[in-house]
This record gives C-alpha cells, structure tokens and sequence, in this order.
C-alpha cells in the first residue's frame, strides 16, 4: 500500500505549486509542472479521470487565448501575418503561450488533487479542525455528486433504452437522449435528498454542539514540516516576484 | 427488569393530514409499545404504515410535515397535539436516541459520506460527541450484533441487500434505543437474508428493546409478534392478538398477504394463474411443477421466444472503486430457452447473478461468450432500443425505471414508435387499467405507494406487448391486490402467446405460478 499523504499535505503542495508557478511567470517551469502532474495523475492512476476533465477546460480556454493574444495585441511588434485589423505577432504568441501554460499547470495541479484526494481522509481533517461538518458534507457531497449523477443517468438510460429509446453512436443521438435525460435526472436528485434529510436529521446530523471523528488521518511531523516548508517557499515566491517586478510595475 | 408491562411508546391518532392535501392519511388509530414486545402493525400497500412510523419516530414532525391531532407518550411523558402553532416540537436527533426507524429502503439510511461501514455505523455517535474510544467499542459490538464484524471495512455502497438491511438496523440501534420501527424488513431479502434479520429482532427483544413492525406480510415474523395492529386506509380496523386476528375479514380486506409469504397464497385469492388448463392454452398444466417439461401454448415449430446459448459473463473491476477485487465470473455456459406462452420462474440467492441474467435478454448487458436469441434472431450488436420491441424487462427496484411526470405519460412513453400516434395512448390506459391504476393517470408517479409504483412499472412493460416479458422479483412489495393484478396480467401475457421469465427469491410462490422453475447457483442454471 502506498504511503497516504495528509489530506492538507496535498492541498498545500497543490496550492504551492499553482502559486510559485503564477509567480514565476516562466513558461518552461509552466510545462515542467504540468508535465509532473500528468506524470503524478498517471502514477496514481487518475490520468483517465483528470485528463479529460482538463481538456473540457483547458481546450476553449487555450483556444481563446491564442485567438485573443495571438490576434490582438497592441503591444506586438514583430508582426508575423496580418488579416485586415488583425496581426499574428510574436508578442502576442509568447503572450498566450506564457498564460496558456500558466493557465493549464494550475488547472491539472488542482484537478489531480481533487481526484487523487481521499474524500472521506478530507471531511475528516476539516473536522478535525473544527469547521463546520456541515461544510464538509457539502463538499464530500460535491465532489462524490458526480459519480452519483453518472450513476443515476445510467439508471435512467437503461429505462429508457428498455422501453425503446435507441442510442446511437453519434453526438446529435447521444444529446437528444441527454435532453430526454435531464428533468428525470433532477427531479429524482431532489428526491434522494429529501428522503436522506429525514434520515440524517434522526441521526443528528443538524444539531449544533461539537462532534467527534471516527476516522483518525495520520498526519506525520515530517508532512507537517513539509506543509511549511511549502508555504513558505510559496511567499518567498510571491514576494520575490513583487520586488523582481516592482520598478516596471511603476509607470514612467 | 421490572419494566416489562410498562408502556414505552404510545401513539394516538385523531387524525394526520399532511400539508397541502385535504384528508387525513391516518385517524382514529393508536399503537402502543412495551419494553421487549414485537409489535405488528399488518396493512395493505397505501394503507398509511409507512406514516404512522415516521410519525411515532420522529421523521416526520407535527406542524413540519404535516397537521397532526393526537397525542405521543414517551416513557410517561405525554406530549399532546391539537393541529396548533404552540403544539409541543419534536427534536429528532434527540428522540431518535429513544425510538429508532429503519425506512423500507434501507440506503436513505445512510449518510452516504462515509467510507467503510464502522465509520457508517459511528456516523451518528459522532454528531453526538461520542469519544472516540466509547464509539471504538459501540461499533464492534453493534458489528458483532447485526453480523458484521468482518465487513467493517467495505464501502457501505458495496454490499448486499441483506447486509445492508442489517447495516442500516445497526445505525439506528448503535444509540441503543428503547424502540426500533422497521419498516418492511424482510422485503426483497432472500430466506438466508430474512432469518439474520429475523434473529436480530429476537436479540434486541431479549435485551428489553420494543419493535414495531411495519408490513403488509403476515410471515413469520409477524407470527411472533405479541400483538397485531391492521391498519387499512389509514384506520385502524382489528387489534388483538395473532391468534385472535389470523384469518380475520380486517386482515383480508386491507390486502395483508397470507400466512408465510406470497407463495403459499391459496388457489382460492391468487388469480387465474393457477385456475387450470384452458387459460394458458391447450395441453398447460396451469401453475404446478408437471413432471417433465411442460407443453406451451404457442402452436407450431416456430423459433423459441428467447435462447441463450452457452452464456458467460463476469463484472470487470469497478472503474469508480479502484480497489475493489475482480468479481467470479456470474453467468457459466447458461443455455435455456422459453417458448411462446410459457411461464418460466428463475430462483437463486440473493446475489447469484438473477438480474444480471435479465439484463442479458434486451442487451443492457452482453455476453462475454455465447449468444442470446430473441425470436430466433441474435442480438449481437443490435441497440437495446430495438430489442425493446420484443423484450419487456421490469427492473427490480420501480423507482429505476419510473422518469415521467405523470403516470400516464409513463405507461406511454415509447408506444409511439411502436403502435402510432392514434394508438399509443390508448395502449398506455389499457395497461394500467390491467393493473388497477385506471384513474391515477394524472398523478406524479413518485407520488404512488410502494405497491402501486411496481405496478406501474409493471404496466410500462405490459403495454408494449412484447414476445417477452421478463420480470425481475415482480412481487416485492406487492400487497395482495397488487400480488391478484399481477398474476392476471402474466397469465393474460401467457395467454396471447408472450413468454414469461420472473425472476424471484420466493421459491413457493416460484412453484406455485410458474410451469417450470430453474435456479441459478454458481452462475448455472439448472432445473429444480
């Protein structure tokens, strides 16, 4: 069995990495970082789940970049190709590539975290600390939403192809079976809940006062010396950049 | 103990009337519940004993849920309600300590956040601020009780019907309260299954806890009940003991189903399925086990409705569960085939692979090896949809087949593709005038009770026609009416030349209304 990080642990190098990278503002640490997560995502085996998640993102937002910089940028000199008002320059690509990669190590670093985190370690930790176990109820509920929704939209699917709706392969018949999906999806949401709510209401879920854990998550000196470690490399990174940009940040 | 005679719980109904409706779903009934005792409370489907549970529990609150005159005693505290804002309020988590409910679907139980089963079982401890060394010790020995020792560590999501019936009484019983409503706990559960619940009923009875039991069954259980509550169209009509109420008028009217179980329902109240030869078609040997296979009503040599051929098939790993081990291989080498008219009854343990069987006749699961045949064609790589022509699958739980917004839409979606325009509708209020649910047809189907929504679901698959119908455990949670409509409408299938396979735990009833009954073990089928 691997050795299991602290819910914090992960979160505070997730955090970290995102910030030293946006301060760094160096594209090669960019694609460094996003390549280590991919890498990460693969060893752990959530690379089937993190990666499309992060095409859905990443895929109009990169393209918009490259439209919107790549385009137009007033500030671009060497001019590359020109279309009417707009100019292909290399500014405005080094600008999009510089953000694009930004954009995406940050995307695939938190999308790792929250696939690769054990959701039950987390909400027991955030007790742990005394938030509210109704946030961590929330947010397990959020994050375990939708493999319950993927679930349910089978069920729902199965019924309806048993009653003579016929998938097929492409897109159009796959949205047209999605349409005829969605109202029955959310109505019988809404149904699980309100019978859940009774049953966690008798179990107390509701009442005030404090509470105690069950689960004990092993939060070992070393992880704990590694979260501040993290933190305050991530300041330094922040504070570095501050000074490193602060005579351009003034305008002249 | 010197509390025996004592009344723990008392509830008395003037009336309950939830919100936004005009007539009371319970009046004029009262249950009282002494230390030790097994309570039967006996109705048919819609009869209000779901309510009258949550009602005595807590889950549903006066002036909350509903207008509520009557009164609750508590261990001699007397809480009364006229229907007003000052009526006294109920704390749920704090009453729940005292008088515990298991719902009929044992999964609303849960929190559905918690990893294992130890962490489900202290999900409640914890909001009570339980140490963790006290809920250390709650938790085995609760496991201990509901046998469960040895699964603390699954995901709740992975276990069985039975396990999980016995997981959600452990969640309600780790407070250790004076009583525990179960509602419908036997339903669905195979006889394995039923006697572990059965023997933790005679546990907590032996350690002073009262339960209430809510069923529309005089089984066993009921039979070892101290008294008998029948409770019918929200009123309760008999009380006494069991002795005094078996065979009673009140207990036929509310529907309650006979002495052990649908199966041993006698000739004379379990519908033309049994009512002799002539029905089924000429040379049918109606309802028993004949020696040898039993002659069909279809005439001619035409292809068999449906044939599998030498069937595998195994569960591959849960991509969503990593972890989770590689499932034994379900279906082995199945070959079987019904004919047209034939009534074919598959039984089988809980978690033999039934209904991974029925989901191989319309291809919402395909074989690994082997074939499946429907009408002597393959339906290797043919859409379900299209299947659903010839096949009717009626899913083991209704609400993962209901989706509609109205009952009569339910029955007709899809018909238009199959009958047309000017037909479908009428098909749609045909079906569920078969089934008794003529007049319901504007009502959301989340609305209908337990039964009725089977019944529905059953009238969806009834409407299409098919050459096929296949039915898995079609009289969980049917009341007698519901069980009386369901054995017309096979036979009726029967008779128009459908093949019938049903899939059910119950081997009496199995026997009673199938020609042939096969049982499915270590993935084979073989006839019994």
């Amino acid at each position: 069995m691997k050795p299991r990080l602290h819910p914090f642990t992960a979160l505070t190098a997730a955090a970290s990495a995102a910030v030293v990278t946006t301060a760094a503002a160096y594209w090669p640490l960019s694609v460094a970082m996003a390549l280590a997560a991919v890498f990460l995502a693969v060893r752990r085996g959530v690379a089937g789940r993190v990666l499309p998640a992060a095409a859905v993102i990443l895929t109009p937002l990169c393209l918009s970049l490259l439209v919107l910089h790549g385009l137009f940028f007033p500030e671009g000199q060497t001019v590359l190709a020109r279309w009417g008002p707009a100019r292909v320059t290399a500014e405005g690509l080094g600008f999009a590539l510089e953000l694009g990669t930004r954009t995406t190590a940050c995307v695939l670093v938190f999308l790792l975290f929250s696939f690769a985190v054990s959701v039950p370690d987390l909400v027991s930790a955030l007790a742990g600390r005394g938030i509210p176990p109704q946030f961590g109820f929330v947010l397990a509920s959020t994050l375990t939403l939708l493999p319950a929704v993927a679930v349910r939209l089978d069920r729902i699917r199965q019924a309806q192809e048993t009653r003579g709706m016929v998938v097929r392969r492409g897109l159009l018949s796959r949205l047209g079976a999605l349409r005829l999906q969605m109202v029955p999806l959310v109505l019988a949401l809404i149904d699980d809940a309100g019978s859940r709510a009774q049953a966690l209401d008798a179990r107390g879920f509701g009442s005030p006062g404090p509470r105690t854990s069950y689960r004990e998550v092993a939060d070992p000196p070393g992880q704990r010396r590694f979260r501040t470690a993290a933190l305050l490399f991530a300041t330094a990174a922040v504070a570095g950049r501050i000074v490193a940009s602060w005579p351009a940040g003034v305008p002249s | 103990m010197t509390a025996i005679t004592r009344t723990a719980l008392q509830i008395r109904i003037e009336a309950f009337t939830f919100h936004g409706e005009g007539t009371p779903v319970l009046s004029s009934a009262s249950v009282s519940v002494t230390p030790g005792s097994l309570t039967a409370v006996l109705g048919g489907s819609g009869s209000g004993k779901s309510t009258l549970g949550k009602l005595m529990a807590g889950w549903l609150r006066a002036g909350h849920a509903g207008a509520f005159r009557g009164s609750l005693e508590l261990d001699g505290t007397l809480l009364e309600f006229r229907g007003a804002p000052d009526d006294p309020r109920i704390n749920p988590a704090e009453w729940s300590r005292r008088v515990a409910f298991v719902p009929q679907d044992p999964a609303a139980m849960l929190s559905s956040v918690r990893a294992t089963v130890a962490e489900e079982l202290a999900f409640g401890l914890e909001n009570r601020a339980t140490p963790r060394d006290d809920m250390l010790r709650a938790v085995g020995r609760t496991a201990a009780r509901i046998g469960l020792s040895d699964l603390l560590d699954r995901d709740p999501a992975t276990l069985s019907g039975g396990e999980l019936r016995r997981l959600a009484v452990g969640c309600a019983v780790i407070a250790e309260p004076d009583i525990l409503i179960l509602d419908e706990p036997l339903a669905s559960l195979d006889a394995a299954g039923a006697a572990q619940v059965e023997d933790l009923v005679r546990s907590l009875r032996g350690t002073g806890t009262g339960v209430v039991l809510l069923s529309q069954a005089a089984d066993r259980l009921a039979g070892e009940a101290t008294h008998w509550t029948v409770l019918d169209g929200g009123t309760v009509t008999a009380a006494g003991t069991p002795a005094q109420l078996s065979g009673s008028a009140e207990l036929e009217r509310a529907g309650v189903i006979g002495v052990r179980g649908p199966g041993i329902l006698g000739p004379p109240v379990s519908g033309p399925a049994v009512s002799g030869p002539g029905v089924l078609g000429p040379g049918v040997t109606a309802g028993a086990r004949g020696p040898g296979p039993v002659p069909v009503a279809a005439p001619g040599p035409g292809p068999a409705a449906l044939e599998l051929h030498g069937v595998g098939f195994g569960y591959g790993q849960d991509p969503r569960r990593p972890g989770t081990a590689t499932q034994a291989r379900v279906l082995r080498d199945v070959d079987f085939a019904v004919q047209r008219g034939e009534i074919i009854a598959v039984t089988g343990p809980n978690g033999a692979g039934k209904s991974t069987l029925l989901r191989h006749f319309n291809g919402l699961l395909r074989p690994s090896a082997g074939d499946v045949r429907v009408c002597g064609r393959s339906i290797a790589g043919v859409p379900v949809g299209t299947v659903a022509a010839s096949i009717g699958l009626l899913f083991q739980h209704p609400r993962d087949q209901l989706f509609e917004r109205t009952v009569l839409r339910e029955a007709a979606f899809g018909l238009r593709q199959l009958f047309g325009k000017a037909e479908a509708e009428g098909k749609a209020r045909a079906a569920l005038a078969a089934v008794g649910l003529s007049g319901t047809g504007e009502v959301h189907p989340a609305e209908l009770s337990a039964s009725q929504q089977r019944l529905l679901a059953l009238a969806t698959v009834l409407a299409r026609e098919p050459a096929v119908l296949a039915l898995d455990e079609p009289t969980v949670g049917l009341d007698r009416h519901g069980l009386e409509a369901l054995q017309a409408a096979v036979v009726r299938a029967a008779a128009r030349g459908a093949a019938v396979v049903m899939v059910t735990h119950d081997l009496a009833y199995a026997r009673m209304n199938a020609h042939r009954v096969l049982e499915l073990t270590d993935g084979r089928l073989s006839e019994i």
